[in-house]
């Protein structure tokens, strides 16, 4: 009896000396699990009382499929990174997520990380459930040395000046102005529809999810639908363009994300001096001292209801987020942009912006970056904007004007 | 004496065939009737999960979507079935002229069968570009760019063309094993009668391969009905969802739009409606065949 006392007792004081172990997730990204190695090693080192048990999402056809496994089987990390908006919707909805904003010092953290525009974005009914990680930008390239052999000197701003470039470039079948439709995927439409509409709105948001509302239909929208439908109607763009059509002089421009500056880089150093990256191309009628805002490919953090450390895991994330060394860490790792707005004007991060003017045309744009809007129902939506809209102006069936009012219609429809 | 050999006898049974029923139980069994409770459910993986009976199979009558891709499969087969089959017995028909490195052009058309599915729908879809070289070389010879997965039909025809180059290896081997079981002296005795080379290959031949080409069209029906990774990863579904196949409808249900229950009651019509069509093909082709 009294061996066995005394092996309990063991049994709990080595608990005890253990402490509190956390789960932690984040994207299964060669880069970013540089950088969660390093950071995790660090508090480790330093919390004893806190560890953090650290690893990618689990392999599956997609994070989010990982995930909900995760959830049916009851086996949730505490913390986990890499959710997007519409990922986030449906989480909260089932209310498995902490609200953020429930910790007395949220606030100091969002306002110690100069985030408090791009977190406003991320509500959802009145709490804010995810912590904005990194904001992408989705910029226009331009191949700045074709452009000054037609004689231009800046790239085009407007879509009448895309009309005329490409006009002026394009050969039917051979070469095109732009990419314009980067694909038949419900997700392309974040990086063709929703960049355009949020370019030509002034980064109004496309749907009212409260009222279960198409927002679309409306002067932007068509402006959008009607840049479309001239650019294939007039074969200044294609799909199915093969490999690299950028690189290749196929196009004169397309639409990228940050991370497609290391691989222009290493893989096309030629054609990578030659760029020029500006904001999307907004209607004629924008004026030019408005800055242009964009679609914001972004991802978050989340804290899962079931954590029986939620301050634990709050200190966590505070020690993280609150330093911004780790986010300079963050950018030179991963080259991604961490979602705050003082990228240009912050001197932490001069040296890096100095060195890499590229990442700093993205860096300008996080503050005007929108993400998508917070629904449930993304890839319904996205799904309808594709057939009904995209494609249909793509092939010419109905008027653009026509498609943009009846896949509100159908969207409004999914919504309700 | 006799009831011990009979106990013995049944314990070497069980520890024979334990392992597989078992293994059944686990891996086919089980899944299979999750799979029922699952398409009588609304369920999004995260709320505690409702039976609603057969609602998801009345919803699943009056989707757009699913009638769509139903069109498409039957669209997919019209260009499939008798292109595959078509160039599988001309393989096998081929094959059996062959002396000289035979297991060489065997092993050729099989790399297409175990190539990687990602990895040739990548290669075929720069090769069907717009500004592809298929398309280099048909402006350069007829002047004409043909829109391979960019027009709503020939999109349908390019995916089958690609699936026919994959299966055309191993399906044609399966039509040689026939061709190579058919005795020659019943070509031998058609010749005495006066029989030529089409009445040869029409009276003995195609009859004589009917278990062959029944057993090509069952998998071909069976594969149509599986589709996935190249339209998937080429068209999304698209142009104007013309490439839309029941497996996407399935997996995109269930993974991205978060309705398991509803994937569940597609992935149980789609069974059915595959094994309706292995069902009635064999009722309408398939004929009792004797060489011996």
């Amino acid at each position: 009896m009294k061996k066995l006392i005394l092996l309990l007792a063991m049994i709990f004081v080595s608990i005890s000396i253990i402490g509190i172990e956390l789960v932690f997730w984040t994207a299964p990204n060669p880069l970013q699990e540089r950088f969660w190695k390093e950071t995790v090693a660090e508090w480790n080192a330093n919390n004893a009382d806190i560890q953090i048990k650290w690893s990618t999402i689990p392999a599956a056809g997609s994070s989010e499929e990982a995930i909900l496994t995760s959830i049916a089987s009851g086996r949730m990390p505490d913390i986990c990174t890499n959710i997007f908006s519409g990922f986030a919707a449906q989480l909260i909805e089932a209310d498995i997520l902490v609200p953020l904003d429930s910790f007395p010092d949220f606030w100091e953290l969002i306002d110690a990380r100069k985030m408090r525009p791009i977190i406003e974005k991320w509500k959802f009914g009145r709490n804010y459930y995810v912590l904005p990680i990194y904001s992408n930008p989705i910029m226009m390239w331009w191949r700045m040395d074709i452009l000054e052999s037609l004689g231009y000197t800046v790239p085009p701003r407007t879509y009448s000046e895309i009309y005329e470039v490409s006009q002026k470039y394009s050969i039917i079948n051979e070469r095109f102005g732009t990419l314009v439709v980067m694909g038949r995927n419900w997700w392309d439409r974040w990086f063709d529809f929703i960049t355009y509409y949020y370019a030509a709105s002034g980064g109004a948001p496309y749907l009212d999810i409260e009222k279960a509302r198409a927002l679309f239909n409306n002067d932007s929208g068509k402006e959008v639908a009607t840049f479309v439908n001239e650019m294939f109607r007039n074969n200044w763009t294609a799909v199915d363009l093969g490999s690299n059509p950028f690189y290749t002089g196929v196009v004169l421009g397309g639409i990228f994300g940050p991370w497609e500056i290391n691989q222009a880089r290493s893989l096309f150093p030629d054609v990578f001096k030659n760029i020029v990256i500006t904001p999307p191309p907004v209607p004629d009628s924008y004026p030019e001292d408005d800055p242009i805002y964009t679609f914001a490919d972004t991802k978050g953090l989340v804290m899962f209801a079931t954590t029986k450390h939620r301050e634990a895991a709050w200190k966590f994330i505070k020690w993280v987020y609150s330093d911004i060394e780790k986010d300079r860490r963050w950018m030179e790792m991963t080259n991604l942009p961490p979602a705050r707005e003082d990228l240009l004007t912050n001197s932490i991060f001069k040296e890096y912006m100095d060195e890499n003017p590229y990442f700093a045309a993205y860096a300008s744009h996080v503050a005007y970056a929108v993400p998508p809007a917070l629904t449930t129902k993304t890839v319904e939506v996205q799904d309808i904007l594709t057939t009904f809209l995209i494609e249909t102006i793509m092939y010419g069936k109905k008027d653009p004007l026509a498609a943009l009012s009846d896949s509100s219609t159908r969207v409004r429809k999914e919504l309700f | 004496m006799k009831r011990r050999l009979k106990t013995l006898e049944a314990l070497k049974g069980w520890s024979l065939s334990g392992g597989y029923l078992l293994y059944t139980a686990i891996f086919w069994g089980y899944p299979f009737v999750w799979l029922i409770v699952l398409a009588m459910s609304k369920w999004n993986f995260l709320t505690p999960r409702r039976f609603i009976w057969f609602d998801n199979f009345i919803k699943l009558f009056q989707d757009e979507l699913f009638w769509r891709v139903f069109i498409n499969t039957f669209n997919f087969m019209l260009y499939f079935i008798p292109m595959v089959i078509g160039l599988s017995l001309l393989f096998a028909l081929g094959l059996k002229r062959v002396k000289l490195f035979r297991t060489f052009f065997i092993l050729a058309f099989l790399v297409a069968n175990v190539s990687s599915g990602v990895a040739y729908s990548i290669i075929f879809q720069k090769l069907f570009a717009i500004n592809g070289p298929l398309n280099d070389l048909t402006r350069a010879i007829f002047g004409v760019t043909i829109p391979w997965f960019s027009s709503p039909q020939l999109a349908t025809l390019s995916i089958a063309m690609m699936v026919t180059w994959k299966f055309i290896g191993y399906y044609g081997l399966i039509i040689f094993s026939g061709l190579q079981a058919i005795p020659d002296t019943l070509y031998e005795a058609a010749e005495i009668d006066g029989a030529g080379r089409w009445t040869k290959f029409f009276r003995i031949t195609v009859p004589l391969l009917n278990p062959s080409i029944v057993m090509v069209l069952v998998l071909s029906l069976t594969l149509t009905f599986g589709i996935f990774t190249e339209p998937f990863l080429i068209t999304g579904g698209g142009p104007m969802r013309t490439t839309y196949t029941f497996q996407m409808l399935i997996y995109t249900t269930a993974f991205q739009k978060i309705n398991p229950g509803y994937a569940s009651s597609l992935a149980i019509v789609v069974a059915l409606l595959s094994f309706g069509c292995v069902i009635l093909t064999r009722k309408l082709v398939e004929r009792e065949v004797e060489l011996a």
